[in-house]
């Protein structure tokens, strides 16, 4: 019910003549295109989810009837959590150590991703559009490369210069992927500044590092979080480099479920981790969207 | 502390087009200096180069003797207000005001009691804490302005701060601008298209035209005596009436204002004729075809012919500069 038709019975004949006509009923109509508009959505979505589907049954059936079973059932009979306090608890657990590396590695790429990326989209921004352009897409080269071309020469850099198998190794290696997607969106909010706010800033006593980083990055915030996150996600899921970069014993998250799933460890627990692996993007996410919030960048502009 | 700019031989190229061409300019300190001129002309470069936004392609720059011309727009302590205001829309009304301030480092307890007292001189105090998406036109222009004048500049500079309001607040705008710019007895140079802007607000005009000032002067001046149709035309509420002048092959130029009618040597045919208020405003058309425009009190009859005498003329050459004492500056000709 609507405010004004709650207030209207004690409101008097005055306020009965303001009350909006009574909301006539709509009733939808099931005509066969929309039948088969959400018959379309419903497949998609089983298509898309069907995998996902796979994985939570691995997860969170004991294994004799999933991958030991002939016939893996697609109604679960029985639930059981022992795959997932095996993968946490058991002593010799690769799981949790993997979830560490893999944290610190996806934050050092959010990080150097801003680090490297603001200065660069701030710098690209102001370049004639032309120029900027093609400049973003030379950026974009190394992404169209298979990673493993380039993941071999730089694993020999790497250990040449004792990098091999750390964090930041693997970290600067990802950032080749992660590094032109955020410059790009960096770019685009750079763009949509006012450059008077620059300009004015600096006539009113600010250097241009301050200008940039005072006045221009707290309006571009939205774009920051977005970019930091999408360099995040990307390290977090990223294989190719991780495992070519990494020392076998001490793997990222995704290359120790790979070695589970492949060769050795325990299939079932490493799929049953991937739920935990779910979990600190979760986190992030819930953390960070409401920073995702744009503000009204035009109010101080006017014309 | 007030100052005075001197521009020596300012040039300035944007690719092919030269949008100022070889500009000296001298604004005494405590001047009101408007710069007039159609859009496009380099008024807002101008500008921009002094402020330090724009870089200088030849010439120099001097505030008060001092040479900034490649000094950083931080370093020049000139303060401008952009067209469009340009407010921190990140920051309320207070932060905006006080951010000169703290880029100086400043002192909170020595802000806060400057700010508080420019947002008094201003009429802003009971919207300090808004932000400023939340306040109207013309405050945001007042905010602009007080966000100039707390750091107590040496120059001030407006890039046509009141285009951006609306007709009615344009007005009372402008009359503060002015008295303002009285008491704070600060040098103002300040950009725009509205010859009557210039008119009310200025101690001395310059009109800019193709990067070059076409003429300097208080704008009374400008207006009675243009150094060339050019000016003529753009200085007025109306272009500048002509007559062909048959002792040189030049031109006779003459405002409606100068016209007395009912007898005289000239005369037109009426083409249009209509009241605005107390007057009758007439286009007509002279023996040899020229539109003229004037404006007599009682209404004339479509067909009439209006005879009418000069108080005062002016004469231009064939090539469009005056004739009777002025001076256009020199141009190259062009090749």
């Amino acid at each position: 019910m609507t405010p004004a038709a709650g207030a209207a019975p004690s409101g008097g004949p005055a306020a009965a003549r303001d009350r909006p006509p009574a909301p006539v009923a709509v009733r939808r109509r099931w005509t066969g295109s929309t039948i088969g508009l959400y018959a379309a959505i419903v497949a998609i979505s089983a298509f898309l989810l069907f995998p996902v589907y796979v994985i939570f049954l691995m997860a969170f059936l004991p294994d004799n009837d999933t991958i030991y079973s002939p016939r893996p059932p697609l109604i679960p009979p029985t639930f059981t959590l022992s795959n997932l306090t095996q993968a946490l608890t058991s002593a010799n657990s690769p799981f949790l150590p993997s979830m560490y590396f893999s944290l610190e590695i996806a934050f050092l790429v959010g990080a150097i991703a801003l680090l490297i990326g603001i200065p660069t989209a701030y710098g690209l921004s102001r370049l004639a559009p032309r120029l900027a352009y093609g400049l973003t897409t030379v950026m974009f080269i190394v992404n169209m490369l298979p990673s493993i071309t380039i993941a071999l020469p730089i694993s020999v850099q790497f250990i040449k210069a004792g990098l091999y198998g750390s964090a930041i190794s693997i970290a600067l290696a990802q950032e080749l992927l992660a590094l032109p997607v955020t410059v790009f969106l960096l770019v685009g909010a750079f763009h949509a500044l006012p450059p008077d706010l620059e300009n004015q800033a600096r006539v009113d006593g600010a250097s241009r590092p301050q200008a940039i980083f005072g006045n221009l990055v707290p309006l571009i915030r939205p774009a920051i979080v977005a970019s930091f996150l999408l360099a995040w996600m990307l390290s977090w899921d990223e294989s190719t480099f991780a495992l070519i970069l990494s020392n076998p014993v001490h793997s990222p998250l995704a290359v120790e479920i790979f070695y589970s799933v492949t060769s050795r460890g325990n299939a079932v627990y490493a799929v049953a981790f991937s739920f935990i692996a779910t979990v600190p993007v979760l986190i992030l996410v819930v953390f960070l969207q409401r920073y995702l919030k744009g503000e009204d960048l035009a109010v101080g502009v006017r014309g | 502390m007030t100052a005075k700019l001197e521009l020596f031989r300012v040039s300035k190229r944007f690719g092919d087009r030269l949008v100022a061409d070889d500009v000296s300019l001298t604004v005494d300190a405590g001047e009101f200096f408007v710069i007039l001129g159609p859009s496009g002309e380099g008024k807002s470069t101008l500008l921009r180069m002094v402020a330090g936004i724009e870089t200088v392609d030849a010439g120099l720059i001097y505030v008060d003797g001092v040479d900034i011309t490649n000094l950083p727009p931080n370093k020049r302590n000139v303060a401008m207000v952009f067209q469009n205001y340009a407010l921190y829309p990140n920051m309320n009304v207070y932060q905006n005001i006080a951010f000169p301030l703290k880029m100086q480092y400043f002192p909170r307890e020595e802000i806060e009691p400057k700010v508080h007292e420019v947002a008094q001189t201003l009429g802003i105090t009971e919207i300090l804490d808004r932000r400023v998406g939340q306040i109207s036109g013309g405050q945001q222009q007042r905010v602009a302005l007080a966000r100039a004048i707390v750091r107590n500049p040496s120059l001030f500079l407006l890039d046509e701060p009141l285009s951006n309001l609306d007709a009615r607040v344009r007005f009372s705008a402008r009359a503060e601008l002015k008295k303002l710019q009285r008491d704070l007895g600060q040098t103002f140079v300040f950009v725009t298209h509205d010859q009557k802007e210039a008119e009310s607000l200025s101690d001395r005009t310059g009109v800019l035209h193709l990067g070059r000032f076409e003429q300097i002067g208080v704008f009374h001046d400008i207006y009675e005596r243009p150094v060339s149709r050019w000016v003529g035309d753009f200085v007025g509420d109306y272009p500048m009436n002509y007559l062909p002048d048959a002792s040189d092959g030049g031109e006779i130029g003459f405002r409606t204002e100068w016209v007395d009618v009912g007898a005289g040597p000239y005369s037109i045919v009426v083409e249009v004729a209509e009241r605005q208020g107390e007057l009758v405003s007439v286009l007509g058309r002279d023996p040899t075809g020229r539109r003229i425009f004037l404006t007599t009190l009682k209404q004339p009859a479509i067909g009439d012919t209006i005879r009418f005498d000069l108080r005062q003329k002016l004469r231009f050459g064939p090539d469009g500069a005056r004739l009777d004492g002025a001076q256009l500056p020199s141009r190259p000709a062009p090749s």
